[in-house]
């Protein structure tokens, strides 16, 4: 509708006034100044408008230009083809082997990240150690040989090949011989590959040397009882088990299976059923397993011999010619009563000895035997491959290329440039040889000598099989394509060697397919994909059976006190020297892992250098202070190393690890790791030995070590709380306070409700042995940063979790814990150690909680105490209040810092992280999470299957990979569920509980079975 | 008030003959109004190049990272919070002295009470930069302040002493910095009437329009009073709230009731020694003798006397009830502080704090200017290590044996802690230099009754007792500034 309605603005614009309607001709009601804008001062002003405008715009212009300068981007590519096994986000799980255990590898988008055990692995149970755990990252590591390399020179796979191959016709047609140098191979297929080749070429011929032999007991086996073997010892079959200088839970052959054998007679379980087996430990340098011993005796590498034949004197009631009494009163006394334990335990008994010499292990040999030991904790019939070395064979090998015979020399995960005890003798005999290849994966120390290097794959990337123990095969499968142009060692030598067959995979298949699927009762594809997915095939053992010792043991026991006689150190600063291998480093392969490196040494929590260690008496007779550096004299040649106070070290020696002083193999070794204590190895009997007469002399330098722990005693602090066994027996609640009148801590906070799950875990300190293959898996899945020597000393290695190791010292039956008792002991000969799992506790009282000015760090309703990195400000406060110290923060930006680049600052490296969790940057605290990433995944899985979470189905690193399942994780609201069975344990306690702030971590007391010989 | 005069017996406030109103101006404003001399320049120089360093070394802080100090996994703060504390506590002299003083209607804190305002905002500015630069992430450190945000609304945790530290320090320094200035204003306003162009303008300014009018003076009066009341429960609040950094934590050696008490006296202790350390300097270089006299120090050493005494009872109780409590932590903790492996640091505490402040027991020492100054430097170093030995020999050994460590200081540490003294000192010359470092205004009112001329007047026109007259004849003998031998024969 029209609407004609008239509206208006005013009485001039209705009356339609003249000056209106003249107003009303121009756009503006009032005239704007614009003519004198333009023609005044506005355009001869000293900025001109147009100037002005002009300014403007460039300046806009150019400020738009400079916004669209792109940053950086790290693009993520997504797959185009995804792969059909692959799911961005969720893990694959392959089964593989790792030393003989069989394993799995957990990969993330084609990347192996973590590597885990098999939980039905014949050895360990799902145990692994450090190595294992740390062997994933050697696949990152930038200072692999990236390809082949001839005379230096890269080289494609083909020309290397043709040369090779040329090389050795030539070689073959001259009659030269090849020798073969290898490690120990315990794979059935390898073995079988080097046959072939030696068949192809006959001159051929297959050295096996350890760095650190084992010959000794091989040929002792030989000698008493004609097989040349290792055997498998039972350590759960033995309820007194008596160690000189085996390191048997650490380094000793199969460290973490035998620490599952020995630890189930003494975990909770068996001390329930009132059982624990005894064990007593005669060594020289304090080692893994002296620190778990009932009974530790210090002996000299020269009374070794000597206290063997007293016990086998004592346990056989002979008298071997030339026995004498030991030096030491404690020591004959503990070997007294220990024959008599032994005895007492027939069958039940086991003996062993770490030396590498053929007559005292002959003489452990006699021992066993006369205590019904084979059959039993000993087995022979299902003999162990993990070590087959011959020491002879490789200064056989030396003589040979020292006379020239030997034409080409193939060194496969073998480095004797490094560790073979005398490096002039080697290196002048390699001079001698034409051909000098290795499969090194690095440019390591013979790698550098040698002529050609075809860098072999790392185990990640291979095919391939082991069978640890006789009777037990497991499967290797690769579980990432090279990352490098690299080829299988065993596929090279297929090639060079002409085999029909020439993939190594068809090569395993074929093998696998003829001899061993059958023995596991498969056949065919189908069992062989069988295989891949269960990782192994265990054939059931054989029965063991008894060995009678039958030779003369006169001439042995000549040999072995003329030996000790040798070994007698004498005159001013003279020791006795003994080369051990560290729990940590081993012998020295993998010493470029960054991870490896920064694992505390289990008894010394050194990490980054060797040392020497030595007793209290003789630091004081030198006037020696930890640190100083001394140089150590023996065999002709000499290493400086600073000293270390190791209580329980036999007064008048010195212990030293092998494996470090490393100089080529990547940037962590060449940074300069210790010293190289291979040299001071002897030859002596036709095996190895690790002890020698040395001299010492004070340099005056000084060096600090990097330290985890500087202080050794608990102050007599219920922070450790240690029962013996024969107290434990009569009241189980003893020292855990939890017998009689349990005191009620009043709170001042409320309960935080914890409806579904109460995540708490369960810690037996007597299945702990310290190995610390917790701390490395921890470092595995969560991301830890590796920190350097540097700022280890400085305090801030960054574990989530840690072991504290505790000294206390016994005299007159009375326990020494405090420091200023300690100071006044005269000798720290009579040492009891105990170590500490230590991590964050998620107390349900957090202390650190309180104080936390933004929040960062909060309880969850599942019993966990979060961390939220984002919201972090890095006061630091919350570590101070941490009592047990567990908090770590980033001092640096560990990730992108190039001072820690030879760590895990390099992007290569970085793939081995887990992108399950986050890194963090420099200035916000960090802790152990309960591997809160598990914890949500098995939820999620959980709810998928919609059920609720079960027992088990969640486990954090660290309880995965320990061998003792000394932790036990899980749902403390589920009265059934494991962990709340190992809490209602008599003996639990709960670290620093009078202060009531409610950890989350339930300790079981320490028990010792010392009682015997006190009595 | 100024219709009787005051009792003959009390000491002179201001010395000196023939001062006048225009005199007290003139010798105040000398600096400000003249070119700095030579031991300013010397001075300037040396401060400056430590706050040069303090940037220096901040700067490497904030590039690589908390990790450029010495500290670890066990000792989490060192000297970043020991200067902490001890800055703040140094600022406690000023308020004590402004607000607590003012509303005692203590005459004599009239001629310092300028400086000591003036060195309570510059401790306070440095304590400020310790709590922003030991964060691990100091761009993140708005999160410390209750912001609405969208993160849920996230706030900060109210339970954390932290946080009341972030109200506290806030709080504190907004209500010194008024004060201080309110109590400028008139002074800025004789700047501005003496001075001359853009000078003039400055100070124009800056006196918000001083008039000088009764009803100005009056309602100047009234907001001194009312802020002198609001800042009294500070100097009780900070410093109480500082000690619950530690008090409410779980640290053996930090949980300790005793701390709030303990701690405001420490702090009195340390800003009056600090206050004696700047003014004994500043009265000789500047010429205030007359104004800032034996009896002002006098009477800040008595108070020094009183608080090391009082801050001595409180180590005593410690450890009393260290022992008494029987907690083995508390106990070895306390043991820890003379055997442990920081021993030293505790005997400078306790011989510093203690032991050689009770020398001022004797008048001698007490009226003795060198002896005052070096007493005033050793109870701050003193108080340094008192806060030292708090933080760093607590938590060096703690609960857990084996995580039990040493703390060594990187030169990093050493430079942001000379570096804040340097920023300390630069703002306290560049203030000597533009601001009347003696409250004029408020001197001035001393002059007709409380000084020594205004006295002399009294004895002369007779009508007093003649042993009060000796009395007082005989108490200024110990004044520096006084001519005895004037009222010989008087």
């Amino acid at each position: 509708m029209d609407s004609n309605k008239k509206y208006w603005k005013g009485l001039e614009e209705l009356n339609k006034t003249p000056e209106f309607v003249e107003k009303n001709k121009h756009e503006f009601a009032e005239p704007i100044p614009i003519e004198d804008v333009l023609s005044g001062d506005g355009l001869l002003g000293k900025t001109p408008r147009r100037d002005f405008l002009k300014a403007v715009g460039f300046g806009v212009g150019a400020v738009t230009l400079a916004a669209c300068q792109k940053v950086p981007v790290h693009k993520s590519i997504p797959y185009l083809i995804k792969p059909e096994e692959i799911t961005p986000g969720v893990a694959n799980y392959y089964a593989s082997t790792y030393k003989g255990h069989a394993i799995l590898v957990k990969t993330r988008e084609g990347r192996p990240i973590k590597i885990e055990g098999n939980p039905n692995d014949a050895l360990a149970k799902g145990g692994l150690n450090a190595q294992a755990q740390a062997s994933v990252l050697d696949l990152y590591d930038v200072s692999r040989n990236k390809s082949p390399l001839l005379n230096g020179g890269e080289k494609e796979w083909s020309d290397l090949d043709d040369y090779v191959k040329l090389e050795l016709a030539k070689i073959k047609d001259s009659g030269k011989k090849i020798t073969i140098v290898s490690s120990s191979i315990s794979s059935p297929s390898t073995l079988a590959v080097i046959a072939d080749f030696i068949t192809e070429y006959p001159t051929a011929k297959h050295v096996s040397y350890d760095a650190v032999s084992y010959t000794g007991i091989i040929q002792a086996n030989q000698n008493s009882f004609g097989k040349a073997v290792l055997p498998h010892y039972n350590f759960d079959k033995a309820d007194v088990i008596v160690s000189f200088g085996a390191d048997f839970l650490g380094t000793w052959i199969s460290g973490d299976e035998f620490t599952r054998q020995y630890v189930s007679n003494r975990n909770n379980k068996s001390l329930q059923s009132k059982k624990m087996s005894r064990h007593i430990q005669f060594e020289t340098g304090m080692s893994l397993t002296g620190t778990n011993a009932d009974v530790r005796i210090p002996l000299k590498p020269s009374e070794e011999g000597v206290a063997l034949i007293n016990l086998y004197n004592a346990i056989t009631g002979t008298t071997l010619p030339g026995s004498k009494k030991l030096a030491d009163n404690t020591a004959n006394n503990a070997i007294a009563i220990v024959a008599k334990e032994l005895q007492a335990a027939k069958g039940k008994a086991l003996v062993v000895a770490g030396s590498n010499d053929v007559a005292t292990q002959v003489l452990v040999n006699a021992i066993n035997a006369a205590l019904g030991s084979y059959g039993t904790t000993i087995d022979l019939d299902n003999n162990s491959n993990q070590y087959k070395g011959n020491d002879a064979d490789l200064v056989e090998f030396i003589n040979e290329a020292k006379r020239g015979e030997i034409a080409a020399v193939l060194f496969l995960n073998a480095n004797p440039v490094y560790d073979y005890y005398n490096t002039k003798d080697l290196t002048d005999a390699l001079a001698k040889v034409p051909l000098k290849l290795t499969f090194a994966a690095s440019m390591d120390e013979t790698a550098a000598v040698s002529t050609v290097v075809a860098p072999n794959h790392h185990y990640l990337e291979s095919w391939g099989d082991d069978s640890a123990i006789a009777g037990y095969y497991t499967v290797v499968q690769p579980t990432i394509n090279p990352v490098y142009n690299t080829r299988q060692a065993e596929e090279s030598l297929l090639i060079w060697s002409n085999n029909a067959v020439k993939s190594y995979y068809t090569y395993v298949r074929n093998n696998w397919d003829k001899s061993v699927l059958a023995l596991g009762g498969l056949s065919g594809q189908k069992g062989w994909e069988t295989v891949l997915q269960t990782g192994f095939i265990k054939v059931a053992d054989k029965p063991a059976s008894a060995y009678t010792f039958s030779r003369d043991l006169n001439a042995v026991a000549q040999t072995i006190l003329s030996q000790s006689a040798q070994l007698v150190a004498s005159g001013d600063k003279t020791y006795e020297l003994h080369l051990y291998q560290n729990v940590a480093i081993r012998d020295g392969k993998h010493a470029n892992n960054p991870w490896l490196q920064e694992l505390p040494d289990p008894v010394s929590k050194v990490t980054w250098d060797n040392f020497a260690a030595m007793s209290l008496t003789d630091l004081k007779a030198l006037g020696l202070q930890e640190g100083d550096v001394i140089t150590i004299d023996a065999n002709g040649t000499s290493i400086a190393l600073p000293v270390l106070l190791q209580p329980g070290q036999a007064e008048g020696t010195i212990s030293v690890a092998v494996g470090y002083g490393r100089v080529k193999g990547g940037a962590v070794i060449e940074s300069g790791i210790g010293k190289n204590a291979y040299p001071l190895h002897s030859f002596r009997n036709g095996t190895l030995q690790t002890t020698a007469v040395a001299k010492i002399s004070v340099t005056g330098d000084q060096i600090i070590l990097a330290q985890t722990q500087t202080h050794h005693s608990y102050e007599g602090r219920s922070v450790i709380r240690e029962a013996s066994f024969t107290e434990y027996k009569k009241n189980p609640y003893k020292n855990s306070g939890k017998d009689g009148e349990h005191k009620d801590y009043k709170s001042l906070w409320e309960e935080y409700d914890r409806p579904t799950y109460n995540w708490v875990m369960a810690i037996d300190l007597n299945a702990c042995t310290g190995c610390g293959a917790c701390v490395v898996a921890c470092n595995a899945e969560n991301n830890v940063p590796v920190v350097g020597r540097d700022e280890v000393r400085r305090r801030r290695e960054m574990h989530w979790i840690r072991i504290d190791r505790y000294y206390s010292f016994n005299e007159e039956g009375k326990s020494i814990t405090e420091e200023h008792e300690i100071d006044k002991l005269k000798s720290l000969n009579n040492v009891s150690v105990v170590h500490q799992p230590m991590l964050c506790q998620h107390c349900d009282h957090a202390p650190c909680e309180t104080v936390c000015p933004v929040l960062a760090t909060v309880h969850s309703s599942e019993g966990l105490n979060h961390m939220a990195y984002n919201r972090c400000v890095g006061t630091r406060y919350c570590a101070n209040n941490c009592p047990f110290k567990v908090r770590r923060f980033n001092w640096f930006n560990y990730w992108n810092d190039s001072r820690f680049e030879n760590y895990l600052a390099e992007q290569h490296t970085q793939l081995v992280l887990n992108p399950d969790v986050t890194t963090r940057f420099r200035g916000v605290m960090e802790k152990c999470s309960m591997c809160i990433q598990r914890i949500q995944a098995g939820k999620l899985q959980a709810k998928m299957e919609k059920r609720p979470v079960k027992d088990g189905d969640i486990k954090v690193a660290c309880q995965q990979t320990c061998p003792a399942n000394a932790i036990v994780f899980g749902n403390g609201n589920d009265p059934n569920s494991e962990v709340s069975k190992a809490l209602r344990s008599e003996r639990t306690y709960y670290v620093l509980e009078e202060l009531n702030v409610q950890p989350g971590i339930g300790y079981q007391v320490k028990v010792r079975n010392t009682t015997e010989l006190e009595a | 008030m100024a219709s009787h005069k005051e009792s003959i017996i009390r000491e002179p406030l201001i010395t000196g003959k023939n001062i006048t109103y225009a005199q007290i101006t003139d010798d105040v404003l000398s600096p400000v109004e003249n070119k700095p001399n030579k031991a300013w320049w010397i001075g300037f120089t040396v401060a400056s190049l430590g706050a040069c360093l303090w940037v220096f070394a901040v700067s490497w802080t904030f590039w690589y990272g908390i990790g450029s100090w010495g500290l670890n996994k066990t000792v989490g703060w060192a000297w970043d919070i020991t200067g902490f504390v001890w800055w703040v506590g140094i600022g406690h002299a000023g308020t004590l002295i402004s607000a607590v003083l003012l509303l005692f209607r203590q005459k004599w804190r009239n001629s310092i009470n300028r400086s000591a305002e003036a060195m309570t905002i510059f401790a306070v500015i440095c304590a400020a930069t310790y709590v922003v630069s030991h964060m691990g992430r100091p761009w993140m450190a708005l999160y410390c302040l209750p912001l609405p945000n969208q993160y849920g609304s996230l706030w900060v945790n109210f339970n954390s002493p932290l946080i009341w530290d972030v109200f506290a320090i806030s709080t504190y320094f907004s209500v010194s910095l008024v004060f201080w200035y309110t109590g400028l204003l008139p002074d800025i306003a004789t700047i501005r009437d003496r001075g001359t162009g853009w000078y003039r303008r400055i100070y124009s300014i800056l006196s918000f329009g001083w008039t000088g009018s009764v009803k100005t003076w009056q309602r100047f009066e009234t907001v001194s009073l009312i802020l002198a009341g609001i800042s009294t429960p500070l100097v009780l609040s900070v410093h109480t709230i500082v000690s619950m950094d530690f008090a409410t934590s779980l640290e053996p050696g930090w949980h300790t009731t005793i701390f709030p008490p303990y701690f405001v006296a420490g702090a009195i202790f340390s800003g009056f020694a600090m206050v004696q350390t700047l003014l004994l300097v500043t009265r000789k270089v500047l010429g205030l003798e007359n104004y800032i006299t034996m009896f002002h120090i006098e009477s800040m050493n008595k108070i020094i006397l009183v608080t090391g005494s009082v801050v001595g009872v409180a180590y005593i109780t410690e450890f009393f009830i260290a022992y008494y409590s029987g907690g083995e932590y508390e106990q070895y903790t306390f043991l820890n502080r003379f055997i442990g492996p920081y021993w030293w640091a505790g005997c400078m505490m306790y011989g510093c704090n203690v032991l050689m402040t009770q020398v001022m027991w004797f008048k001698r020492v007490r009226t003795n200017i060198a002896m005052s100054w070096v007493l005033s430097i050793i109870v701050n170093i003193g108080m340094w290590f008192e806060r030292f030995v708090i933080i760093v020999t607590s938590l060096h050994r703690d609960y857990i044996p084996s995580s039990w460590a040493m703390f060594y200081p990187t030169w990093i540490d050493v430079s942001v802690f000379i570096g804040s003294i340097g920023v300390f000192f630069t703002l306290f010359l560049l203030f000597i230099r533009v601001l009347p470092s003696i409250a004029m205004a408020e001197v001035k009112l001393l002059l007709k009754e409380q000084s020594e001329q205004a006295k002399l007047e009294q004895i002369k026109a007779g009508h007093l007792d003649r042993d009060q007259v000796e009395f007082y004849k005989n108490s200024l003998k110990k004044f520096d500034s006084v001519d005895v031998s004037a009222y010989e024969n008087v």
